[in-house]
C-alpha cells in the first residue's frame, strides 16, 4: 500500500514511516498541510495520515480541500487531543477515522489497514466468504463447512467487521468503535469475553482455528 | 487633571467635538436670521420708495410740476424716513429735504436705478451721524427730475445690535460648554479612574482588587458590577486551575514512581539474565500505556472539574440504549466469572448528556462490581425514571461493599480501601464518575447492597441521579 504521511513533527513521523514500512507498505512524508496537498494531488495513495495541528495549513484545512477536489482517498486523523469534539470536527471535515496520539503502532497500521480494505468494498455484497466461513448478510446466517452456526445479534456484527476485514489485524478499540460504537475505555478486557464466545461458536468442532489472537495487536479472522 | 492631558480624555474631547458642532449650527441659523432680515428691511423699504414714486408721478401728470411741488413741500415738512429732491431739466435743485442727489455725478443719474447711499445728518443731539439710506432719481416727462429715497439707518443699527447679540452669545455658550465639559469630564474621569486603578492592580497581579459600586445604577456602575462580576469568575477559574494543576502533579507522581520502580527492576532481571531485555521492554510499555490511560483520566477529571457544572457537548438520547448497550457489553465478562449479572431497564428514559462519558462512568461503575464481586456472586444493572423524573441508573453488587464511613472517601481521587488493594486499577474510577455525574448536575449515592447471606455481601448500591432531558420547546 503507498500511504502519504502529513505529519510535522519529523521524529514522530519517522518512527511512523518506519512502522509504516517494516508492516510492508510503502510510506511518503510530507511536512505540513501545504506539501501533503501538493503531494496527495499527485495522486497513487491508497491511505493519507494526517495530522491535525500543523503550521501553514493543518489537518482540518487539509483534508476539507481534499474532500472539496473530489479527492476520496481514505484519511486517518492523528491527533494529541482526545476530546469528542475534535473527533467530531475531523470526521466532518471528511476524515474516515481517528487516532488519539501516542497510539500504539498495532493501533495505527491496523486502521490504516482497516481503511484501504473499506475503500475496495465499495459494492454492496450480500454473502462474505472467508475460506469456509459464509456469512449471508441477507438472511442473516452464518456457515462454516456448511453447518449452521447460530449468533447473536452483537455476535453477527462483530464476525461481520471481522470478515469484511479478514486477514487484518483488528484491536480492541476499534471493535468497541465499530461494532459498539462506542468511545471510552472499558477498563477490563471486555472485548477479549466477547471473541471468545465467538471463537467457541465459529472455531470449536473444525479443525482450523480462524479467529487469531495477535500479540500486543488485536485479533485477525484468517482463512 | 493637568491641562494637556485633557484634550486626551474621550469627556472632554466629546464635548469640545458638541460644542463645536453646536457654535456652527447656531452661527448657521443666526447668520440666515441676519441676511433675511436685512434683505427683508430693505425690500420693504423699496417698496415703500417705488409706491411713493408712483403717487408722485402720477400727481405730476395729472396736475404739473406746481402741484408735485407743492407735495413735496408738505411731505417734507411733515417728516419721515423719506428723502425728496426735485430738480429741473438741468439738475438745479427745485425743492426738497435733502440738499443733493446722491445720483449727482454719476453715469446713472435720472436712469432710474437704485441706489444705496450715505447720508449724512445731524441727530437730535446735534450730532453728525452717516444714515445708510436707498434711492432711486426718474426724469419726467417736463425734464425735471425727481429723486425718491428712505433713510434705512434705524433697521441698519438694529441689524448691528442683532450682530453683536449674536457674537456675545456664541462667546457665552463656548465659555459655559467648555466650562462643562471641564466638569463631565473631571467626573467621568473620577469613576473611570476608579475602574482604571481595578484593571491596573489587576494586571499587576492582585486578583482581589475589586471596584467601588455606588449604586447610582448609572452605566459606569453597570460597568464596575461587571468588572467585579467577572474578576469573581476569574478567581474561581484560577484557583479551579491550580487546585487541578496540583491534582494532577499529584496524581500523576505515584504512578510514575511505580513505573520507575518496575523498570528498574526489569533492567536488573535483564541484566542478571533472568529476562530478557524484550521482556523489560514489554513491561516498560505496558507501565507506560497504564500511565497514560491514568493521565488521560486525571485531565479528563480535570477537564470535568473545569466545567463547572456545565455538561461539555451535550446531546439528548435515550439512557435505556445507553445501559441496554453497557449491559450486553459486560454480562459475558461477568458471566467468566462465574457471576450472575442481570439488566432491569426502563424503556423510554431520555437525558441530555455527554454521551462518550455518561458511557464511561457507567462502565466504571459495572467494572468496579465486577471487579469486587466474588466469583458465585451477582451484579445488577438497574436503569429506572425516578418519580422526580429524574434518571436513575444504580449497579447492585454482593461483594465485599464499603463500609459507611469510608463511602465519601471512596469517590476521592486514588482512593483504594485495603482489601481492594490486589486488584488491578488506578483508583481514579469513581472520582471520574463523581466528576461526570457532578458536570452533569447530577448526584452520586453509595448504599448498602442486599445485606450479607450465603457468604456474600454485604454488598454496594451505587446509584448515579441525572436530571432528565429538558421538555422540547413547543415552538420548535
Amino acid at each position: 500500500m503507498r500511504i502519504l504521511v502529513v505529519e510535522d513533527d519529523s521524529e514522530a513521523a519517522a518512527a511512523m514511516m518506519r512502522g509504516l514500512s517494516e508492516a510492508g507498505h510503502e510510506a511518503v512524508h510530507a511536512v505540513d498541510g501545504a506539501f501533503g496537498l501538493l503531494e496527495a494531488q499527485k495522486g497513487g495513495y491508497d491511505v493519507y495520515v494526517v495530522d491535525r495541528m500543523m503550521p501553514r495549513l493543518d489537518g482540518v484545512g487539509m483534508v476539507e480541500t481534499l474532500r472539496r477536489d473530489g479527492d476520496q482517498t481514505p484519511v486517518l486523523f492523528l491527533s494529541a487531543l482526545g476530546e469528542v469534539e475534535d473527533r467530531v470536527t475531523g470526521l466532518k471535515a471528511g476524515a474516515d477515522d481517528y487516532l488519539v496520539k501516542p497510539y500504539a503502532f498495532a493501533e495505527l497500521i491496523a486502521r490504516v489497514e482497516a481503511l484501504s480494505r473499506r475503500r475496495e468494498t465499495g459494492s454492496v455484497a450480500t454473502m462474505l466468504k472467508v475460506g469456509d466461513l459464509e456469512m449471508n448478510l441477507i438472511a442473516r446466517t452464518v456457515h462454516r463447512e456448511g453447518r449452521e452456526i447460530d449468533l447473536q445479534p452483537r455476535e453477527f456484527q462483530l464476525l461481520e467487521f471481522l470478515m469484511r476485514h479478514a486477514g487484518q489485524s483488528v484491536t480492541r478499540t476499534m471493535l468497541l468503535e465499530k461494532v459498539w460504537e462506542y468511545h471510552f475505555d472499558p477498563q477490563t478486557n471486555v472485548i477479549d469475553v466477547h471473541i471468545s464466545r465467538l471463537r467457541s461458536k465459529i472455531d470449536k468442532g473444525f479443525d482450523k482455528a480462524m479467529l487469531q489472537t495477535v500479540r500486543g495487536a488485536g485479533y485477525r479472522l484468517e482463512a | 487633571m493637568k491641562f494637556p492631558s485633557l484634550f486626551r480624555r474621550t469627556p472632554f474631547r466629546l464635548t469640545l467635538l458638541f460644542l463645536a458642532l453646536f457654535v456652527a449650527a447656531a452661527g448657521s441659523v443666526l447668520a440666515w436670521v441676519y441676511v433675511a432680515s436685512a434683505t427683508e428691511a430693505r425690500a420693504r423699504a423699496e417698496a415703500d420708495v417705488r409706491s411713493e414714486v408712483g403717487v408722485l408721478a402720477s400727481l405730476y401728470r395729472a396736475r404739473g410740476v406746481d402741484a408735485l411741488n407743492q407735495a413735496l413741500v408738505e411731505r417734507s415738512i411733515r417728516g419721515g424716513p423719506n428723502l425728496y429732491l426735485l430738480m429741473d431739466a438741468q439738475r438745479k435743485v427745485i425743492t426738497g429735504n435733502v440738499s443733493e442727489s446722491p445720483f449727482e455725478g454719476t453715469d446713472s443719474a435720472g436712469a432710474g436705478r437704485w441706489s444705496t447711499f450715505r447720508l449724512t445728518a445731524t441727530d437730535d443731539e446735534g450730532r453728525v451721524e452717516n444714515r445708510q439710506s436707498i434711492g432711486v432719481e426718474m426724469q419726467m416727462s417736463g425734464g425735471e427730475v425727481l429723486f425718491v429715497g428712505q433713510d434705512i439707518g434705524d433697521t441698519e443699527a438694529y441689524l448691528g445690535r442683532l450682530t453683536q447679540a449674536l457674537w456675545a452669545a456664541m462667546l457665552l455658550v463656548l465659555l459655559l460648554g467648555a466650562g462643562g465639559g471641564l466638569i463631565v469630564s473631571r467626573n467621568v474621569e473620577r469613576s473611570m479612574g476608579r475602574l482604571n486603578r481595578v484593571v491596573q492592580a489587576v494586571q499587576n497581579g492582585d486578583l482581589k482588587a475589586r471596584a467601588d459600586v455606588r449604586r447610582s445604577g448609572d452605566e459606569l456602575d453597570e460597568l464596575g458590577a461587571g468588572l467585579n462580576t467577572m474578576l469573581d469568575r476569574l478567581e474561581v477559574s484560577m484557583a479551579s486551575i491550580r487546585h487541578a494543576g496540583d491534582a494532577i502533579a499529584h496524581d500523576l507522581r505515584s504512578p510514575l514512581t511505580r513505573m520507575r520502580a518496575k523498570m528498574e527492576v526489569a533492567l536488573i532481571d535483564a541484566e542478571s539474565g533472568k529476562t530478557d531485555g524484550v521482556e523489560a521492554l514489554h513491561i516498560a510499555l505496558d507501565e507506560a500505556d497504564a500511565l497514560l490511560k491514568t493521565f488521560n483520566t486525571v485531565l479528563a477529571i480535570a477537564r470535568l472539574q473545569a466545567a463547572a457544572g456545565r455538561t461539555p457537548d451535550p446531546a439528548v438520547f435515550d439512557a435505556a440504549d445507553l445501559a441496554a448497550d453497557m449491559a450486553e457489553l459486560y454480562e459475558p465478562a461477568a458471566e467468566e466469572k462465574q457471576m450472575e449479572f442481570s439488566a432491569e431497564i426502563e424503556r423510554g428514559l431520555l437525558i441530555e448528556a455527554n454521551q462518550p462519558f455518561l458511557a464511561q462512568a457507567l462502565a466504571n461503575l459495572i467494572d468496579n462490581a465486577v471487579k469486587y464481586t466474588p466469583a458465585g456472586g451477582a451484579v445488577k444493572l438497574r436503569a429506572r425514571r425516578r418519580s422526580s423524573g429524574e434518571v436513575e441508573f444504580s449497579v447492585t453488587d454482593t461483594g465485599p461493599g464499603v463500609p459507611a464511613e469510608d463511602r465519601e472517601r471512596v469517590t476521592q481521587r486514588f482512593v483504594r480501601l485495603d482489601n481492594s488493594r490486589t486488584e488491578a486499577g488506578s483508583g481514579l474510577g469513581l472520582s471520574l464518575v463523581t466528576a461526570v455525574i457532578e458536570a452533569h448536575g447530577g448526584r452520586l449515592m453509595l448504599d448498602e447492597g442486599p445485606g450479607v447471606h450465603d457468604g456474600f455481601g454485604p454488598g454496594l448500591r451505587v446509584a448515579m441521579v441525572l436530571p432528565p432531558a429538558p421538555a422540547p420547546t413547543a415552538a420548535s
